[in-house]
Protein backbone atom coordinates (compact mmCIF):
# COMPACT_ATOMS: atom_id res chain seq x y z
CA UNK A 1 0.00 0.00 0.00
CA UNK A 2 1.36 3.81 -0.96
CA UNK A 3 2.60 5.63 1.90
CA UNK A 4 -0.32 8.51 2.28
CA UNK A 5 0.56 11.81 1.32
CA UNK A 6 2.04 14.17 3.87
CA UNK A 7 -0.56 16.29 4.94
CA UNK A 8 -3.80 13.68 3.69
CA UNK A 9 -5.83 12.27 6.65
CA UNK A 10 -7.65 8.49 6.00
CA UNK A 11 -11.04 9.46 4.24
CA UNK A 12 -13.48 8.90 6.62
CA UNK A 13 -16.15 6.88 6.56
CA UNK A 14 -19.29 8.22 4.39
CA UNK A 15 -22.14 5.95 5.08
CA UNK A 16 -23.93 3.69 7.25
CA UNK A 17 -22.70 5.61 10.22
CA UNK A 18 -25.77 4.50 12.04
CA UNK A 19 -26.02 1.17 11.17
CA UNK A 20 -21.85 0.26 11.95
CA UNK A 21 -22.42 2.56 15.67
CA UNK A 22 -25.50 0.04 16.15
CA UNK A 23 -23.55 -2.65 15.53
CA UNK A 24 -21.03 -2.08 17.35
CA UNK A 25 -22.46 -0.89 20.78
CA UNK A 26 -24.94 -4.01 20.43
CA UNK A 27 -22.13 -5.99 20.77
CA UNK A 28 -21.45 -4.09 23.59
CA UNK A 29 -24.56 -4.52 25.25
CA UNK A 30 -24.74 -7.73 25.19
CA UNK A 31 -21.27 -8.41 26.51
CA UNK A 32 -21.98 -5.55 29.56
CA UNK A 33 -25.36 -7.55 30.28
CA UNK A 34 -23.74 -10.80 30.31
CA UNK A 35 -21.08 -10.01 32.51
CA UNK A 36 -23.42 -8.32 34.77
CA UNK A 37 -25.54 -11.38 35.00
CA UNK A 38 -22.48 -13.19 35.08
CA UNK A 39 -21.44 -11.44 37.77
CA UNK A 40 -24.63 -11.83 39.88
CA UNK A 41 -24.62 -15.44 39.08
CA UNK A 42 -21.27 -15.64 40.58
CA UNK A 43 -22.04 -13.34 43.40
CA UNK A 44 -25.19 -14.36 44.41
CA UNK A 45 -26.78 -17.01 42.77
CA UNK A 46 -24.29 -19.74 43.44
CA UNK A 47 -23.19 -18.45 46.96
CA UNK A 48 -26.57 -18.89 48.15
CA UNK A 49 -26.53 -22.98 46.65
CA UNK A 50 -23.66 -23.53 48.74
CA UNK A 51 -24.48 -22.14 51.92
CA UNK A 52 -27.71 -24.46 51.68
CA UNK A 53 -25.61 -26.99 50.89
CA UNK A 54 -23.39 -26.32 54.04
CA UNK A 55 -25.84 -25.73 56.03
CA UNK A 56 -27.74 -29.25 55.77
CA UNK A 57 -24.63 -31.43 55.46
CA UNK A 58 -23.63 -31.38 58.88
CA UNK A 59 -27.43 -30.08 60.18
CA UNK A 60 -28.45 -32.33 63.66
CA UNK A 61 -31.59 -32.16 64.21
CA UNK A 62 -31.20 -32.63 68.06
CA UNK A 63 -27.96 -30.25 69.11
CA UNK A 64 -30.39 -27.69 67.20
CA UNK A 65 -33.37 -28.16 68.85
CA UNK A 66 -31.72 -28.36 72.63
CA UNK A 67 -30.34 -25.30 71.61
CA UNK A 68 -33.25 -23.49 70.63
CA UNK A 69 -35.10 -25.12 73.51
CA UNK A 70 -32.72 -23.59 76.17
CA UNK A 71 -33.45 -20.55 74.17
CA UNK A 72 -37.02 -20.65 74.98
CA UNK A 73 -38.38 -20.71 71.40
CA UNK A 74 -40.65 -23.72 71.66
CA UNK A 75 -44.03 -23.76 73.89
CA UNK A 76 -44.46 -27.37 73.11
CA UNK A 77 -40.90 -28.04 75.42
CA UNK A 78 -39.99 -25.68 77.61
CA UNK A 79 -36.26 -24.77 78.71
CA UNK A 80 -34.89 -26.57 81.74
CA UNK A 81 -34.42 -23.94 83.68
CA UNK A 82 -37.65 -22.84 83.97
CA UNK A 83 -38.68 -25.95 84.63
CA UNK A 84 -36.54 -26.09 87.30
CA UNK A 85 -37.77 -22.88 88.34
CA UNK A 86 -41.48 -23.80 88.56
CA UNK A 87 -40.61 -26.72 90.71
CA UNK A 88 -38.46 -24.45 93.17
CA UNK B 1 -40.28 -14.64 60.21
CA UNK B 2 -39.21 -11.55 58.41
CA UNK B 3 -37.19 -8.86 59.93
CA UNK B 4 -36.77 -5.43 59.70
CA UNK B 5 -36.38 -3.75 56.08
CA UNK B 6 -35.67 -7.15 54.88
CA UNK B 7 -36.61 -7.25 51.07
CA UNK B 8 -35.76 -10.79 50.03
CA UNK B 9 -37.27 -13.73 50.50
CA UNK B 10 -37.45 -15.76 53.87
CA UNK B 11 -34.69 -18.64 54.45
CA UNK B 12 -36.14 -21.69 52.94
CA UNK B 13 -37.33 -24.39 55.73
CA UNK B 14 -38.39 -27.11 53.49
CA UNK B 15 -36.83 -28.27 50.32
CA UNK B 16 -39.79 -26.95 48.32
CA UNK B 17 -39.12 -23.18 49.54
CA UNK B 18 -35.21 -24.10 48.78
CA UNK B 19 -36.24 -24.93 45.05
CA UNK B 20 -38.78 -21.74 44.57
CA UNK B 21 -35.75 -19.26 46.12
CA UNK B 22 -33.17 -20.92 43.23
CA UNK B 23 -36.03 -20.39 40.52
CA UNK B 24 -36.33 -17.07 41.80
CA UNK B 25 -32.48 -16.48 41.31
CA UNK B 26 -32.79 -18.02 38.00
CA UNK B 27 -35.74 -15.37 36.82
CA UNK B 28 -33.54 -12.82 38.26
CA UNK B 29 -30.70 -13.68 36.12
CA UNK B 30 -32.95 -13.56 33.24
CA UNK B 31 -34.34 -9.73 34.39
CA UNK B 32 -30.65 -8.66 35.19
CA UNK B 33 -29.42 -9.96 31.47
CA UNK B 34 -32.98 -7.75 29.76
CA UNK B 35 -32.62 -4.77 32.26
CA UNK B 36 -28.84 -4.18 31.06
CA UNK B 37 -29.26 -5.05 27.50
CA UNK B 38 -32.33 -2.55 27.89
CA UNK B 39 -30.72 0.55 29.75
CA UNK B 40 -27.47 0.21 27.75
CA UNK B 41 -29.32 0.77 24.47
CA UNK B 42 -31.72 3.32 25.63
CA UNK B 43 -28.37 4.94 26.85
CA UNK B 44 -26.54 5.15 23.54
CA UNK B 45 -29.64 5.23 21.29
CA UNK B 46 -30.98 8.83 23.11
CA UNK B 47 -27.32 9.59 23.57
CA UNK B 48 -25.92 9.16 19.51
CA UNK B 49 -26.69 11.97 16.65
CA UNK B 50 -27.10 9.65 13.76
CA UNK B 51 -30.18 9.29 11.94
CA UNK B 52 -31.37 7.01 8.81
CA UNK B 53 -34.58 8.94 7.37
CA UNK B 54 -35.15 5.51 4.87
CA UNK B 55 -35.12 3.07 8.16
CA UNK B 56 -38.37 1.24 7.35
CA UNK B 57 -37.72 -2.48 8.15
CA UNK B 58 -34.69 -5.22 9.31
CA UNK B 59 -35.74 -8.48 8.74
CA UNK B 60 -32.92 -9.92 10.29
CA UNK B 61 -32.94 -7.46 13.13
CA UNK B 62 -36.81 -8.58 13.53
CA UNK B 63 -36.24 -11.87 13.45
CA UNK B 64 -33.79 -11.81 16.56
CA UNK B 65 -35.90 -9.85 18.64
CA UNK B 66 -38.84 -12.17 18.16
CA UNK B 67 -36.88 -15.56 18.24
CA UNK B 68 -34.65 -14.55 21.20
CA UNK B 69 -37.73 -13.59 23.51
CA UNK B 70 -39.31 -16.76 22.49
CA UNK B 71 -36.07 -18.76 23.66
CA UNK B 72 -35.93 -16.80 27.15
CA UNK B 73 -39.47 -17.57 27.66
CA UNK B 74 -38.62 -21.45 26.96
CA UNK B 75 -36.19 -20.73 29.53
CA UNK B 76 -38.34 -19.51 32.54
CA UNK B 77 -41.34 -21.53 31.86
CA UNK B 78 -39.44 -25.04 31.87
CA UNK B 79 -37.92 -24.99 35.44
CA UNK B 80 -41.30 -23.27 36.48
CA UNK B 81 -42.93 -25.81 35.19
CA UNK B 82 -41.21 -28.07 36.52
CA UNK B 83 -41.41 -26.72 40.39
CA UNK B 84 -45.22 -25.81 40.40
CA UNK B 85 -45.83 -29.63 40.14
CA UNK B 86 -43.36 -30.35 42.23
CA UNK B 87 -45.36 -28.41 44.84
CA UNK B 88 -48.28 -30.41 44.20
CA UNK B 89 -46.11 -33.96 45.14
CA UNK B 90 -47.59 -35.70 47.72
CA UNK B 91 -45.33 -38.96 48.69
CA UNK B 92 -46.91 -41.20 50.76
CA UNK B 93 -47.53 -38.81 53.44
CA UNK B 94 -46.60 -40.30 56.63
CA UNK B 95 -49.69 -37.55 59.07
CA UNK B 96 -52.33 -35.73 57.87
CA UNK B 97 -53.57 -32.46 59.60
CA UNK B 98 -56.64 -30.74 59.32
CA UNK B 99 -56.70 -26.74 58.89
CA UNK B 100 -60.17 -25.01 59.37
CA UNK B 101 -60.18 -20.93 59.24
CA UNK B 102 -62.63 -19.28 60.94
CA UNK B 103 -63.33 -15.82 60.88
CA UNK B 104 -61.12 -14.81 63.39
CA UNK B 105 -58.99 -18.13 64.29
CA UNK B 106 -57.73 -21.71 62.90
CA UNK B 107 -58.47 -24.55 64.13
CA UNK B 108 -56.59 -27.65 63.53
CA UNK B 109 -57.19 -31.65 63.77
CA UNK B 110 -54.84 -34.08 64.28
CA UNK B 111 -56.98 -37.55 63.52
CA UNK B 112 -54.89 -40.06 61.94
CA UNK B 113 -53.51 -41.38 65.54
CA UNK B 114 -55.14 -39.55 68.28
CA UNK B 115 -58.50 -37.41 68.32
CA UNK B 116 -56.52 -34.11 68.82
CA UNK B 117 -58.42 -30.76 67.96
CA UNK B 118 -57.44 -27.00 69.35
CA UNK B 119 -58.23 -23.46 68.38
CA UNK B 120 -55.36 -21.25 67.90
CA UNK B 121 -55.97 -17.57 68.61
CA UNK B 122 -53.68 -14.81 68.42
CA UNK B 123 -52.47 -13.47 71.13
CA UNK B 124 -53.14 -10.09 71.91
CA UNK B 125 -51.17 -7.13 73.00
CA UNK B 126 -51.32 -7.84 76.51
CA UNK B 127 -50.64 -10.96 76.35
CA UNK B 128 -47.61 -11.26 74.72
CA UNK B 129 -44.13 -12.52 76.53
CA UNK B 130 -40.73 -10.41 76.27
CA UNK B 131 -39.71 -11.38 72.55
CA UNK B 132 -42.83 -12.35 71.18
CA UNK B 133 -43.75 -11.10 67.72
CA UNK B 134 -46.88 -8.27 67.60
CA UNK B 135 -49.43 -9.87 65.84
CA UNK B 136 -47.66 -13.30 64.95
CA UNK B 137 -47.80 -15.26 68.18
CA UNK B 138 -50.91 -17.55 68.93
CA UNK B 139 -51.78 -19.33 72.09
CA UNK B 140 -51.76 -22.93 70.65
CA UNK B 141 -49.26 -23.80 67.90
CA UNK B 142 -49.52 -25.81 65.54
CA UNK B 143 -46.59 -28.78 66.43
CA UNK B 144 -45.13 -31.04 63.48
CA UNK B 145 -42.77 -33.16 63.35
CA UNK B 146 -39.02 -32.51 61.26
CA UNK B 147 -38.01 -34.23 58.47
CA UNK B 148 -41.60 -35.53 57.91
CA UNK B 149 -43.89 -35.85 55.02
CA UNK B 150 -46.95 -34.33 56.09
CA UNK B 151 -50.34 -33.47 54.07
CA UNK B 152 -52.24 -30.46 55.36
CA UNK B 153 -56.02 -30.36 54.57
CA UNK B 154 -57.52 -27.21 53.91
CA UNK B 155 -60.68 -25.69 54.39
CA UNK B 156 -63.19 -23.31 55.84
CA UNK B 157 -65.94 -22.71 57.99
CA UNK B 158 -67.37 -19.71 56.61
CA UNK B 159 -65.91 -17.44 54.41
CA UNK B 160 -62.67 -17.93 52.50
CA UNK B 161 -59.21 -17.36 54.52
CA UNK B 162 -55.68 -18.63 53.29
CA UNK B 163 -53.24 -20.84 54.97
CA UNK B 164 -50.04 -18.82 54.36
CA UNK B 165 -46.36 -19.75 55.81
CA UNK B 166 -43.77 -18.14 53.40
CA UNK B 167 -40.42 -20.01 55.31
CA UNK B 168 -42.07 -23.43 54.02
CA UNK B 169 -43.34 -22.14 50.73
CA UNK B 170 -46.83 -22.95 51.62
CA UNK B 171 -50.25 -20.62 50.53
CA UNK B 172 -53.37 -22.60 50.05
CA UNK B 173 -57.28 -20.98 49.65
CA UNK B 174 -59.10 -22.36 52.64
CA UNK B 175 -62.89 -22.16 51.18
CA UNK B 176 -65.94 -23.38 52.27
CA UNK B 177 -67.30 -26.83 51.24
CA UNK B 178 -63.80 -27.73 49.41
CA UNK B 179 -60.85 -29.68 51.09
CA UNK B 180 -57.71 -28.15 49.39
CA UNK B 181 -54.13 -30.37 49.81
CA UNK B 182 -50.96 -29.23 50.78
CA UNK B 183 -47.68 -31.18 51.22
CA UNK B 184 -45.55 -30.17 53.87
CA UNK B 185 -42.13 -31.29 55.22
CA UNK B 186 -40.11 -29.17 57.25
CA UNK B 187 -35.94 -29.61 56.83
CA UNK B 188 -35.28 -27.82 60.33
CA UNK B 189 -36.70 -27.84 63.55
CA UNK B 190 -37.97 -24.17 64.45
CA UNK B 191 -41.16 -21.81 64.60
CA UNK B 192 -42.41 -20.98 61.09
CA UNK B 193 -45.04 -18.17 61.62
CA UNK B 194 -47.42 -16.72 58.65
CA UNK B 195 -50.48 -15.05 58.13
CA UNK B 196 -54.17 -15.10 57.10
CA UNK B 197 -53.88 -14.26 53.27
CA UNK B 198 -57.44 -13.66 52.14
CA UNK B 199 -59.57 -10.72 53.25
CA UNK B 200 -62.16 -12.55 55.34
CA UNK B 201 -63.68 -9.70 57.90
CA UNK B 202 -62.50 -7.39 60.09
CA UNK B 203 -59.71 -9.31 61.95
CA UNK B 204 -57.83 -10.89 58.97
CA UNK B 205 -55.05 -9.14 60.00
CA UNK B 206 -55.50 -10.95 63.33
CA UNK B 207 -55.67 -14.41 62.66
CA UNK B 208 -51.37 -15.49 62.31
CA UNK B 209 -50.34 -19.59 62.10
CA UNK B 210 -47.72 -20.32 64.05
CA UNK B 211 -45.57 -23.78 63.15
CA UNK B 212 -43.10 -25.99 65.65
CA UNK B 213 -41.36 -28.25 63.96
CA UNK B 214 -39.46 -30.35 66.59
CA UNK B 215 -38.15 -33.89 66.77
CA UNK B 216 -40.30 -37.02 66.45
CA UNK B 217 -40.06 -38.02 69.61
CA UNK B 218 -40.89 -34.57 71.35
CA UNK B 219 -44.11 -34.55 68.65
CA UNK B 220 -45.10 -37.93 70.21
CA UNK B 221 -44.83 -36.83 73.77
CA UNK B 222 -46.63 -33.10 72.59
CA UNK B 223 -49.55 -35.63 71.27
CA UNK B 224 -49.65 -37.60 74.59
CA UNK B 225 -50.02 -33.97 76.53
CA UNK B 226 -52.56 -32.93 74.63
CA UNK B 227 -54.54 -36.10 74.95
CA UNK B 228 -53.74 -35.84 79.08
CA UNK B 229 -57.34 -35.31 80.73
CA UNK B 230 -55.10 -32.67 82.83
CA UNK B 231 -54.39 -30.43 80.49
CA UNK B 232 -57.91 -30.60 77.79
CA UNK B 233 -59.55 -27.41 80.44
CA UNK B 234 -56.39 -25.45 79.72
CA UNK B 235 -56.17 -25.70 76.05
CA UNK B 236 -59.87 -25.25 75.15
CA UNK B 237 -60.10 -28.70 73.04
CA UNK B 238 -62.54 -30.64 72.05
CA UNK B 239 -62.47 -34.38 71.94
Amino acid sequence: MADVPAGRLPKPQMRGLLISHLKRHGAIALVFSMGVTLAYKLAVADPRKRHYEEFYKNYDVKREFEAMKEAGIFNCARPSWEQAAEED
Amino acid sequence: MATPAQLGLMDAASPVMEEMIYFHDHVMLVLILITCLIFYSMLVLISSKYIYRFLTDGHVIETVWTVIPAIILVVVALPSLKLLYLTDELDNPQLTIKSVGHQWYWSYEYTDYYDIEFDSYMLPLGDLSKGDARLLEVDNRVVLPVDTSVRVLVTAADVIHSWTVPSLGLKMDAVPGRLNQLALQCSRVGTFYGQCSEICGANHSFMPIVIEAVPVEVFEGWCDMMLDEESLGSLNMKR
